[in-house]
């Protein structure tokens, strides 16, 4: 449990002490909710900035949640997970350590943007949507720290891995609702939409944001807050158990893979930690 | 004596291609061991299954009497290993990084400050503590990482080239450090090196070249055996000297106005030069290096690992 704990508190350190990278993990999302914010002026919708902000504070953990365990690819790279290779500690815990640092270091971010975002349009009116609010995004936090260190255990090599991230990001990104909501995109996309995992967290995660749970599945439809396959609506319930499902899968499937990976046989070379960091 | 690592039969076989082919030696407790080879020889193979990385194809391994491949966790505890590439977590200062090797490695936790000041101490670290592992020059890195490898007492350290693009100064302060930590500690030190000079310092050496040990002796006796004392002559009357070595039997090369002459045979030399001394204007006596050991025993020059 130690080896956990300790591998935990590296994460955080490091998240701490890299200052530069911590305040460009903010400007980009302020930078497309103003972007996006502006294109997607919507009438249906009451209040858009907070319906942007929204879908950009579980994107900022999506991806840092995924970038972050996938960075057990650059401890390979670097050497460092030699080092526990060697060491008595069991590779459970360590799996397990990378994953909860990586998915409390996203729930930080989030929660940083979340605190600008009040100031610029986000109102909670229940004292327990916050609470609702932070178990979201450590729920998603988690689930995609396990996809991000199942993928890392994949990587024979550093810089393949950094355009496979980008190419496996961006479109569960841009194609999840957050910041172009699903009924402007063209049919064949939309159908890619539907399978993509971040589009039902995405909905989910509105939803407690903009405090609207109580509404009924016909309203939120109205509102773009439920994924609605061809008549069919996704409900709240649903949405949360494909998460779950999805994330109690990735979990496992993670941590069985880190177990059994050969990190010795990781491609080493400078420009590869900068591939990664850069 | 004891023998720590216990090595019988090992092969490893990656699909067709044997990597090692059936080695067998001991390494006793408490001695320097230096596992020389050109590259490909199967030495970095041997050494990572010894640590616990690879599985070995077939064969048994033991340290400290435990079964490499069975008791893996065991066998972890009991060992050290650094690397020829550093496994310093860059992002984090030196004492973090020791910290982290405790929890890794269970030391109890009041016993750590203790620990960390002792090994910093034997590598003169003590005061760069807090400085951050990406700020450190090689020679620093290579340090911590020896100090790091030493906090959880093993009782065996593997050093995989822990001299290797180290300036010479840095070098002789590792090697100062090993045998410090040999005589205090008792540790059995098992190490692959390419300065022949520093396999030398070693208690035993064994030599690999096509996956298998081609030699296993003390260094003393490995330089007696493969290699020849030379004599290089300068003469001014070279007809007379060579009719000499001639009568007495003496194997010659003649190159650039010198003769090179095998000193393997000093008594005979020494009254060819009696007789002809003063016609002698240089003369230079060369040692066999262990440079030429390893020349002559694997026919291949020691190659820098790129």
């Amino acid at each position: 449990m130690n080896t956990v704990f300790a591998l935990w508190k590296r994460g955080l350190k490091a998240f701490v002490r890299n200052k530069t990278g911590l305040i460009f993990s903010l400007i980009f999302p302020f930078f497309f909710v103003y972007v996006f914010g502006a294109i997607f002026k919507n009438d249906f919708i009451d209040n858009p900035i907070a319906y942007m902000l929204s879908g950009v504070i579980i994107t900022t953990v999506f991806e840092s949640a995924l970038n972050l365990a996938s960075s057990t690819v650059d401890d390979m790279v670097s050497g460092f997970m030699k080092e526990v290779l060697v060491s008595p500690a069991k590779r459970v815990y360590v799996a397990l350590g990378q994953l909860l640092s990586a998915a409390t270091v996203a729930t930080l971010q989030g929660i940083l943007i979340l605190v600008i975002g009040s100031f610029i349009g986000i109102k909670f009116t229940k004292w327990s949507t916050p609470f609702f609010v932070l178990l979201s995004m450590i729920f998603i936090g988690i689930v995609f720290s396990g996809v991000g260190l199942f993928l890392a255990t994949k990587v024979r090599n550093g810089q393949t891995f950094q355009i496979v991230k980008t190419a496996v990001t961006m479109p569960l990104t841009f194609l999840s609702g957050a910041y172009i909501p699903l009924s402007m995109l063209p049919n064949s996309l939309r159908f890619v939409a539907y399978l993509n995992p971040m589009t039902y967290a995405t909905a989910f995660f509105r939803m407690i944001v903009l405090e609207k749970a109580h509404l009924s599945v016909p309203d939120l439809i109205k509102e773009g807050l439920v994924v609605e396959i061809n008549g069919f609506a996704i409900t709240p319930f649903m949405t949360f158990a494909v998460i779950l499902i999805i994330g109690l899968v990735f979990l496992l499937l993670s941590t069985i893979s880190f177990v059994n990976t050969d990190f010795s046989r990781m491609n080493r070379s400078a420009t590869d930690a900068n591939a990664l960091w850069g | 004596m004891n023998p720590i690592i216990q090595v019988k039969n090992f092969t490893k076989r990656y699909g067709d291609f044997v990597a090692v082919n059936n080695i067998s030696f001991d390494v006793e407790e408490g001695s320097v061991f230096a596992f020389l080879g050109p590259n490909g020889a199967g030495k970095s193979t041997t050494i990572n299954t010894l640590c616990t990385i690879f599985e070995k194809t077939s064969g048994t391994l033991l340290i400290d009497g435990k079964d490499v491949s069975r008791q893996k966790s065991e066998v972890r505890s009991a060992i050290g290993v650094v690397f020829q590439d550093s496994t310093l977590d860059a992002k984090m200062t030196i004492e973090e990084n020791l910290k982290m090797h405790c929890v890794f490695y269970n030391i109890p936790k009041k016993e750590v400050e203790e620990r960390i000041g002792f090994v910093l101490k034997l590598v003169d670290l003590t005061d760069e503590r807090k400085k951050m592992v990406s700020a450190l020059s090689g020679g620093m890195k290579r340090r911590v990482e020896i100090a790091r490898g030493l906090i959880h007492y093993p009782k065996v350290l593997f050093l995989d080239e822990p001299t290797t693009g180290l300036d010479p100064q840095t070098r002789a302060h590792i090697w100062e450090y090993i045998m410090r930590l040999q005589k205090e500690r008792n540790i059995t030190i098992f190490l692959t090196t390419h300065y022949m000079e520093e396999a030398e310092i070693c208690n035993k050496i064994a030599i690999m070249d096509g996956g298998v040990i081609v030699a296993h002796d003390t260094p003393y006796a490995l330089k007696k055996k493969y290699t020849k004392d030379k004599a290089y002559i300068n003469t001014k009357n070279e007809e007379a000297f060579e009719n000499l070595l001639a009568e007495y039997q003496l194997i010659y090369t003649k190159k650039n106005g010198y003769y090179k002459v095998e000193a393997e045979f000093l008594e005979r030399l020494l009254e060819v030069l009696s007789i002809h001394k003063e016609h002698i204007t240089n003369m230079e006596i060369k040692k066999g290096t262990f440079n030429d050991v390893f020349l002559e025993i694997t026919g291949k020059k020691i190659r820098e690992e790129g």
